[in-house]
């Protein structure tokens, strides 16, 4: 099933980290949309949950260098 | 010339650790086309190469791309600094615009520089975030340049001229003020020539712009850009005629033992009465005398007199009287003053308020 969440970010520094943050949309199977705001400090993830799970989104984020909260 | 070499200088210094601070990700995401596409190309020679027992080469040629980033960057910039010549030129800014100009810069600096030192979180908001849209179109040209690397680098240089960093910023403000496209184009492309030689270096020796070098850079970019910030603010209000600013303070503590400007009274030109004749020398780091004691209520004329000058002390303007001259860096130009009410402070000051003085009309 089509899954939308918002995932408050720690550690952007400058809006590079919002596109930093946006290519696990090209990284990871199974995400339709991922938009990161830097001002606002989240990350909006649109995916499908029979494909890959929230756990493993978080873990991507960790891996970039962030932490979502 | 000067104000160029100084363009160049703050360019090479101040401005390259911003604007890698800044660009310097786009930059590293512009070479990973070149860097995968040497990977592909080392292993295929690498299997080549086994079979006829060679040594396998797999360093990334990055000369060549951040080149021609550098060399995009800098082609956009001048072309930038060629309209914002032009967009002075049309708008033809008084010296109170300028003002204004400068102060918006100073407190968009200011809150840059509070952004970088993440002293709250609604300094983000000072920083510009270019559209999803826009973010999605550069991630995907710099994933899918495997096939033509070098069409990458050369669209991310250009394109960080959507990305300016605080320094820049300064830099394109300044040659809006100029007013002149050549001037502003060769201003502009001085600074980014100047930017150049940190980047390459940078890029070229570490490959990887990671977060790492990004935040080390951040933090001293901050404190720099802090310090500028403040001087662009204090320039703004000194040009505005504010009595209190950093600039007069340093200029009253400089001028303290300073003996009052010359004045001496000549005819006019139609021989009825005189007006007093207010000399001051020109120089490359400001006016002098600074201080000026004048008569009130006589015509006044103010001599300038420069001699091989060639900063911004050559824009000479009184923001009160809407006086600005742009004079030569060897001549004398004389600007008429209509008669001054007792306790009058006049205020002159170069067009980005960083030289200036006072003239006090007083009763004699």
């Amino acid at each position: 099933m089509r899954q939308k969440i918002t995932l408050q970010i720690q550690g952007m520094e400058c809006p590079n980290c919002a596109m930093k943050l946006e290519s696990i949309e090209d990284r990871l199977q199974g995400i339709f949309r991922a938009e990161a705001s830097y001002h606002k400090a989240i990350l909006k993830v649109e995916f499908e949950d029979e494909v890959i799970s929230e756990d493993i989104i978080r873990t991507e984020i960790s891996r970039l260098g962030y932490q979502a909260v | 010339m000067m104000n160029i070499l100084l363009a160049f200088v703050t360019g090479l210094t101040t401005g390259g650790l911003s604007c890698l601070a800044v660009q310097g990700g786009l930059l590293a995401s512009s070479l990973t086309g070149q860097i995968e596409k040497d990977l592909q190309q080392s292993s295929t020679q690498s299997r080549q190469r086994s079979r006829k027992n060679q040594p396998a080469n797999s360093k990334p040629q990055l000369a060549k791309p951040i080149l021609v980033f550098l060399l995009a960057k800098l082609i956009a910039y001048t072309i930038l600094g060629l309209f914002l010549g032009l967009a002075g030129r049309v708008l033809q800014l008084s010296p109170y615009m300028r003002a204004v100009l400068l102060i918006g810069i100073g407190i968009f600096m200011l809150g840059s520089a509070l952004r970088m030192l993440n002293v709250h979180p609604m300094f983000r908001y000072f920083a510009f975030e270019p559209p999803a849209a826009l973010r999605r179109w550069l991630r995907r040209k710099a994933g899918s340049s495997a096939e033509s690397p070098l069409l990458t680098p050369a669209l991310l240089g250009a394109l960080t001229v959507l990305i300016p960093c605080g320094v820049t910023q300064v830099m394109m403000a300044a040659a809006l003020a100029t007013g002149d496209p050549l001037q502003s184009a060769t201003l502009m492309f001085a600074f980014t020539l100047g930017t150049s030689p940190l980047f390459f270096a940078v890029a070229y020796f570490t490959t990887q712009i990671g977060a790492r070098l990004e935040r080390y850079f951040l933090r001293f970019v901050a404190v720099v850009v802090l310090i500028l910030a403040i001087v662009t603010i204090d320039s703004g209000i000194a040009l505005a005629g504010s009595p209190v600013s950093l600039t007069r303070w340093f200029n009253q503590q400089l001028i303290g033992a300073q003996q009052p400007g010359l004045v001496d009274f000549q005819p006019l030109e139609d021989g009825n009465s005189s007006a007093q004749v207010i000399s001051i020398r020109v120089q490359n780091y400001g006016y002098e005398p600074a201080l000026i004691r004048a008569e009130a209520d006589v015509p006044t004329r103010l001599r300038l007199i420069s001699k091989d000058v060639y900063s911004c002390s050559l824009a000479f303007t009184v923001p009160s009287l809407g006086i600005q001259e742009l004079l030569r860096p060897t001549g004398i130009t004389e600007i008429e003053i209509p008669p001054q009410p007792e306790g009058t402070r006049l205020v002159f000051s170069c067009s980005m308020g960083m030289y200036g003085g006072v003239i006090l009309f007083e009763d004699v």
